[in-house]
């Protein structure tokens, strides 16, 4: 697609097999919601190679589909009109982290249970194992980890 | 390229049945929620959301999905969604949403439950 440029990076020397041969990459996702399927079939491909489980892969796929939105929706982008997703091997898990150059704070999960809003996050937190969110400098990062093992009782909805 | 589309049908008793095709993300849920405004623009207080054909639904879509539930049902009306696939119901169970949204496996179950709520 002409809306994007990937690089891919070679071997990082991340851990232990099968996510051995796996390569660190990144795209460059033009911040506009018809860019989403895009994204979501770039995280789709990264996380079979990574080889995850069905259940873990999906649940990686609708995260990520949830913080590139957040960040096409609440975040800014560069110059260039794009944000950044970035896959990596990070243990035996697989991390992936949205960048994008606004200010956006999370929104502050609403209680109401018929909130038409405010569920991205929850559900982010739900599905993986760890979240982390970064705001410096005019640069806002949502950093994903879903692990191959999850810890028990952290993350994840069941499987 | 979006594969999103939306059908019109309609079921006995002239209830709207609201038929998506494809995935609900932030770039289809306002074209989702246009079709359910114009249903209810038009009088229609019953409405059936199908998501059979519906390969994934995020937190948009399912706020497109709450918001019409509310308003329908502040009204007196009701809002029902099918959706057959574990998956997707899954998603709901995730945030606690199965049990304020129903969720039907076939648009009979749908139909009979918006009957039983007349």
């Amino acid at each position: 697609m002409p809306s994007a440029r990937s690089r891919e990076r070679p071997d990082a020397g991340n851990g232990t097999a099968p996510g051995r041969h796996f390569r660190d990459r990144e795209l460059r996702l033009v911040a506009a919601p018809e860019h989403l399927a895009q994204a979501r079939a770039w995280v789709g491909a990264a996380v079979a190679e990574f080889g995850l489980t069905d259940r873990q892969r999906h649940d990686f796929v609708f995260a990520a589909n949830e913080a590139v939105t957040n960040a096409i929706r609440h975040g800014a982008p560069d110059a260039d009109g794009a944000i950044a997703i970035a896959i990596a091997a990070d243990g035996d898990g697989l991390s992936l982290t949205v960048s994008d150059c606004g200010a956006w704070v999370s929104a502050v999960p609403d209680l109401d249970p018929l909130a038409e809003g405010g569920r991205g996050f929850i559900l982010m937190a739900r599905l993986v194992d760890e979240i982390e969110l970064s705001a410096v400098a005019g640069r806002t990062r949502v950093r994903l980890l879903k692990r191959r093992s999850p810890t028990p009782g952290a993350g994840g909805a069941g499987s | 390229v979006s594969s999103f589309r939306i059908d019109e049908d309609t079921v006995e008793g002239g209830i709207p049945v609201i038929e998506a095709h494809g995935y609900v993300d932030f770039d289809a849920a306002p074209r989702l929620k246009q079709a359910i405004v114009r249903r209810v623009d038009e009088g229609h207080s019953r409405l059936v959301v199908d998501l059979s054909s519906v390969g994934f639904i995020d937190s948009t879509g399912i706020g497109v999905l709450v918001g019409a539930m509310k308003r329908l049902g502040d009204s007196g009306g009701a809002l029902v969604v099918v959706c057959p696939s574990e998956q997707m119901r899954s998603i709901f169970e995730v945030i606690g949403l199965d049990d304020v949204i129903p969720l039907h496996r076939s648009r009979e179950h749908a139909v009979s439950a918006l009957a039983r709520a007349a």
